[in-house]
């Protein structure tokens, strides 16, 4: 079915055009003097009406020739043809509505007149075949173009959740395998604590790949997978690692991205506290400010550490994933002196609609 | 071969307690081996080393204070390295620094064994290349030097590239000035400066080496010789084609 019937307006905007070139044609007709306006309504009016549908056939020539694929001689050829055929087959019906009307004595003379003017309807119909086959080569082109766009932007979705998929999950593998290391010491000297690192570090990587496959979750599982993780890091570290946790009254149920922290937390550990003697405390806290909501993690520092590589690569995934899902709503700030640092995440409270 | 009769010392370093003590028990097997200490930074290690004189040392890299590598640098004698870590991106430094095995953690007691015994037939062999060499190449990896570690008998100290004013040549061994302080190493200043990152550090004479930060002026001094001014009033001599290279900066 032609896309113009899927659509009222469309439709009778189309109708209307073909009421005003029925007019035209009427008024050509009786101003060169070849017949009476009667005779011209009576003719042209019926054989614009089947006219109208007969072009609208073009699209499917258009569709079997693509503009871009069909060799220029045989687009010419293929237009040529259809449209005397077109108009051939227009012109014996008028000769037949021309027949009818004479033979019921209603316009005695319209055969003969008709005759005359073959010529000209000839010319006019294939003229009008080859506009539509025009009008809807254009119109595939833009529907072409159209699509083009949907499907780039679709691409650009796609990327993005891709990218957004890949920020989500990026444990480092160190971490797994100091801690195997860790279970595979404690196998021989405390059996019990062994199995319990291994629970521990199987319920982390459970929850957090469960986590991760959302995009956002309520901010209290978000602080026990940071405690959980650190749990476990404390069983490597000893007595180095402490951490504590603030969350203010009535934040736990915001939603924040998921594993937003993870990359943090693992920086404060591995830059942070693995590099003092004495150990330190990780502290993390999360507060409302307006609408917006402050997460902090903190670390005590080396002051004698040599600024590593690649330290900012996990905060730099945090701020491109933040900014993804926010816009401009967002900021990350890090406050660092000799032996402290400490970096801040503020986002919108709500998250942003579903996309 | 290695000799069946010989005893070795072994040192343990690794800043986690549970990873010290999969090494001890590994070690625990072997009535050969002698663990003289346990460490669990770097400024123990470079202690203990220096005064037990151990024969092999199973060694962490991401440690507090001084890294693995940086340890190496300031031991003096000779001695058989295993690394233990989880990263495995640091295997081709180790193997450059001629380490007697690499161990990826976790290990296992097989892959342990076969690690104690590379290192023991290291000890059995001489070298094919001194120490210093060895030491030589740990450091070139670890340009440009983002900080200066001076060994001042077990203790160590660090002094972070942009905390140095400036470095003296003072025969066999160099001055480096920070914050008012004098630290002796034993290194030239070549050696130094070619270390020390170029565009910072400038060699404006035969016997220094300048931190252009602390650059606040410079003077002539008579024709063709000129002193360089500091910050905190400090005056070095500039040679001529010191000036050359200083003024490329100005």
């Amino acid at each position: 079915m032609h896309p113009l019937f899927a659509q009222r307006e469309r439709f009778v905007l189309y109708m209307a055009v073909w009421a005003v070139i029925a007019g035209l044609l009427c008024l050509l007709l009786v101003v060169m003097g070849a017949v009476t306006w009667a005779e011209a309504i009576a003719l042209i009016v019926p054989m614009s009406l089947v006219y109208s549908f007969m072009c609208l056939a073009s699209l499917y020539l258009c569709r079997s020739f693509p503009l871009q694929e069909t060799p220029f001689l045989k687009l010419i050829a293929v237009v040529t043809a259809s449209s005397f055929l077109s108009a051939a087959l227009w012109l014996a019906l008028g000769k037949g509505i021309a027949l009818v009307l004479a033979r019921i004595d209603a316009f005695p003379e319209l055969n003969s007149k008709y005759d005359a003017n073959i010529p000209l309807l000839l010319g006019i119909g294939v003229l009008l075949f080859v506009l539509g086959i025009v009008i809807h080569y254009l119109l595939l082109a833009f529907d072409t173009a159209r699509g083009a766009e949907r499907r780039a932007l679709e691409l650009q979705v796609l990327a993005r959740e891709a990218e957004l998929k890949a920020l989500r999950s990026q444990i480092q593998p160190h971490f797994l395998f100091n801690s195997l290391n860790s279970i595979s010491a404690l196998t021989a000297s405390d059996a019990q604590a062994a199995r319990a690192m291994s629970l521990r570090l199987a319920d982390f990587f459970r929850k957090t790949l469960k986590l991760g496959q959302q995009q956002f979750i309520p901010l209290a599982e978000e602080f026990e997978l940071a405690e959980n993780f650190l749990s476990i890091e404390q069983i490597r570290f000893g007595p180095r690692l402490h951490f504590e946790k603030n969350i203010e009254e009535g934040c736990e149920l915001i939603l924040v991205p998921s594993l937003i922290l993870q990359p943090i937390m693992e920086n404060a550990v591995a830059h942070g506290v693995a590099h003092l003697i004495e150990g330190g405390t990780i502290s993390f806290s999360a507060k409302k400010k307006g609408s917006h909501l402050l997460l902090s993690v903190s670390n005590p520092c080396d002051r004698d550490k040599p600024r590593s590589k690649g330290n900012g690569v996990g905060l730099s995934n945090i701020r491109r994933r933040l900014d993804a899902l926010y816009g401009t709503e967002v900021s990350v700030v890090i406050e660092q002196s000799v032996h402290f640092y400490r970096v801040d995440l503020v986002f919108p409270v709500s998250p942003p609609s579903s996309q | 071969m290695a000799n069946v009769d010989r005893k070795y010392n072994a040192v343990i370093v690794d800043d986690e307690p549970l990873a010290r003590q999969i090494v001890r028990e590994y070690l625990s097997g072997h009535s050969d081996i002698y663990i003289v200490a346990e460490c669990a930074n770097g400024f123990e290690t470079v202690k203990a080393v220096t005064e037990s004189m151990p024969d092999i040392l199973f060694l962490d890299i991401q440690m507090p204070k001084l890294n693995g590598f940086e340890v190496l640098e300031l031991i003096e004698h000779n001695l058989a390295v295993v690394f233990t870590t989880a990263y495995d991106e640091f295997a081709v430094r180790a193997f450059e620094v001629h380490a007697a095995d690499y161990l990826l953690k976790p290990f296992s007691k097989q892959r342990f064994d076969e690690a104690l015994q590379q290192a023991k037939n290291k000890l059995g062999t001489t070298a094919e290349k001194t120490f210093d060499a060895i030491v030589e190449d740990s450091r070139s990896l670890h340009k440009p030097l983002e900080r200066i570690l001076i060994r001042d008998g077990t203790k160590v100290h660090i002094i972070p590239a942009e905390q140095i004013d400036y470095i003296e040549a003072q025969d066999d061994y160099v001055a480096v000035r920070s914050a008012g302080k004098s630290h002796l190493k034993q290194t030239t200043l070549s050696k130094l400066g070619n270390e020390l990152a170029g565009e910072k550090f400038i060699r404006i004479h035969r016997s220094y080496i300048l931190n252009i930060e602390r650059l606040a002026k410079i003077e002539l001094y008579a024709k063709d010789s000129r002193v360089a001014i500091l910050t905190d009033g400090t005056r070095l001599q500039v040679s001529r084609t010191g000036y050359a290279k200083l003024k490329q900066f100005l």
